[in-house]
């Protein structure tokens, strides 16, 4: 792996989830869109600042998650902190329902984008 | 007599014939007698009074030959009373500190004036050579420790380095697993053990382990301190102002916080809360560490200054309580100010003054955190497969902002999402879970870290 530390932060994942690896809202997943209801209190935590901030529009979690430079799983632990404050709202895409194409359903689409992972 | 006498009084000047006096009196005496009484000339008082003088004057030759012996020995004791406080008060110092300096024993007799005497310049020469030896095993003893701890650092840092990103690529996947949970466990365990190593450099002087390449906020250095410690689940952050610290102290204020955290967190309750308060002061940042703890009595906060001001020698230094020492020792590099008080929560507040001289303003955050318009950013390739499936073609954009990653146009898929998703958020079951590990290229493209950092495929 390669050795540039000197880009870190001293900060450590645990500390900005004050210790929790899981207990995000299991119906946030990574292109649910969130929006920010409230402006950011000075108090805040600074992420959690930022992502109201950064949610003024809809914005995806896997977004929010790459602007942020954090995992997945510790945006979703950030967001459902907001989202149990009442800070944000989410919106669940909801697959396009098309009898008339059923080759677009999200499952083949997933299977099709995992395999083109996989080459 | 001679004991009693004061120094000073056993080298006045005495007559030199002072012996005469003891047969002048009688040869007077005997003179006057002859001539009173011209009628005692006769041969046997005569020879009497000769006898008589010749025996005092033997008595006050001896007399006087006594006294120069004891002049004699009188100055050489006084000489050597001299030399031996010249050796206590200035050869010993001198060669002691020649020897603490670095130089050898043989370098260091050379330096200073030796005893003229043979006896107290072979005393010189062998505790000139002890000390030598003893001062050659400490500074290994040290070198040796701080060698150590400069590899533990060095481990440490790396491996931080390590489950960062090992924690960046599962923190992407699977979230049921658990592996994020255990990578922050080792995180944990890591960190505090770095905490353990740095602590040993600093009191063995041996260089920081790592220096920051920018000032690091406020913010960062307090959860840095708090991710070094135990009980960071206990600390609190309130008002961190939007400042920073100069990249070249930010590894020892962190370090000093740390220490304090820890002894917060330890001297206190476990059920009780550390609170941590910055303030912008005049002459810095104020950091004060405050828990709800035993109160300390005088005398605690008496050794806990002294352990903060005790000077440079590790000999000061007890056993059980490093921290202070070790705050005390980042304190005098980097002139911060270390001031210990009872606190109005019950316990002990601990106030870490940092420097104007150490205080930089925040830097811009280095991800693009702060898009200026993003309101329209929701379409993200990302929410293509399920979101856009019902869209035509969309257009690419120019991949200028992406890093060279194709991006889908905006505004088109998420006028789609909102249309169809116009209220409330629908059941659990909606849509499928998107596997997100197929985000790490948007991910890495978006943040703009390397691609070193981004999931391979496995």
């Amino acid at each position: 792996m390669s050795r540039s530390h000197r880009d870190e932060s001293p900060d450590r994942l645990y500390v900005i989830t004050s210790g929790r690896s899981d207990g995000a809202d299991e119906a946030l997943d990574a292109v649910t869109l969130v929006v920010a209801e409230s402006e950011p209190t000075p108090d805040m935590q600074s992420e959690h600042a930022a992502i109201l901030r950064m949610c003024r529009g809809p914005m995806a979690v896997v977004e929010v998650s790459a602007h942020l430079g954090l995992p997945l799983a510790v945006t979703r632990i950030l967001l459902t902190d907001l989202l149990d404050g009442g800070r944000i709202t989410a919106r669940h895409p909801r697959p396009a329902p098309s009898p008339a194409h059923p080759l677009a359903s999200p499952d083949v689409l997933e299977k099709v984008l995992v395999a083109l992972h996989n080459l | 007599m001679t004991t009693t006498t004061p120094r000073g009084a056993v080298s006045q000047p005495r007559p030199a014939f002072r012996w005469a006096y003891l047969p002048a009196v009688p040869l007077l005496l005997w003179g006057g007698a002859l001539l009173a009484f011209p009628a005692a000339r006769q041969p046997w008082p005569l020879g009497t009074a000769i006898t008589g003088l010749v025996l005092l004057t033997v008595l006050a030759l001896v007399v006087e030959r006594r006294e120069r012996t004891v002049r004699a020995l009188r100055a050489e004791l006084d000489e050597l009373r001299t030399s031996t406080e010249l050796l206590a008060r200035d050869h010993l110092p001198r060669l002691v500190e020649r020897l603490r300096e670095g130089d050898s024993a043989e370098t260091a007799l050379h330096r200073i004036p030796l005893p003229p005497d043979a006896a107290r310049a072979a005393v010189v020469r062998l505790i000139a050579a002890e000390i030598a030896v003893s001062e050659r095993r400490r500074s290994a003893a040290m070198a040796a420790c701080a060698t150590a701890a400069g590899r533990m650092q060095a481990l440490t840092t790396a491996m931080l380095a390590d489950l960062r990103r090992m924690q960046e690529r599962y923190g992407d996947g699977d979230t049921d697993s658990g592996i994020l949970g255990d990578l922050m466990h080792l995180d944990h365990s890591t960190a505090q053990a770095g905490r353990i190593a740095d602590s040993i450099a600093v009191l063995t002087g041996a260089r920081s382990g790592r220096r920051w390449s920018r000032a690091i906020g406020i913010e960062s250095i307090l959860r840095g301190a708090m991710a070094r410690i135990g009980a960071y689940r206990r600390v609190r952050l309130h008002n961190v102002p939007r400042q920073a610290i100069a990249g070249f102290a930010a590894e020892g204020v962190i370090h000093a916080v740390a220490e304090l955290l820890d002894n917060a967190a330890k001297f206190s309750p476990p059920t009780s809360e550390v609170h941590v308060h910055v303030e912008e002061v005049q002459a810095g940042i104020a950091v004060m560490v405050e828990d709800s703890g035993l109160v300390m009595g005088e005398e605690a906060l008496r050794r806990a200054r002294e352990s903060v001001a005790g000077d440079a020698d590790i000999t000061t230094i007890s056993g059980s309580r490093l921290g202070l020492s070790v705050v005390g020792r980042i304190a005098r590099r980097y002139d911060l100010t270390v001031s210990f008080r009872s606190s109005s929560r019950g316990g002990t507040a601990v106030v870490l003054l940092l420097p104007n001289k150490l205080v930089k303003p925040l830097p811009a955050a280095p991800a693009p955190a702060a898009r200026p318009e993003p309101t329209a950013v929701a379409a993200s390739p990302a929410a293509a497969p399920e979101a856009a499936a019902p869209a035509s073609a969309p257009p690419r954009d120019t991949a200028a902002e992406t890093g060279g990653l194709p991006q889908r146009r905006r505004g088109k898929t998420l006028a789609a999402v909102q249309q169809q998703t116009a209220d409330s958020r629908p059941a659990k079951d909606a849509g499928p879970a998107t596997s997100p590990r197929g985000f790490g290229a948007f991910r890495a493209a978006v943040s703009g870290q390397d691609q070193n950092g981004t999931p391979k495929d496995a």
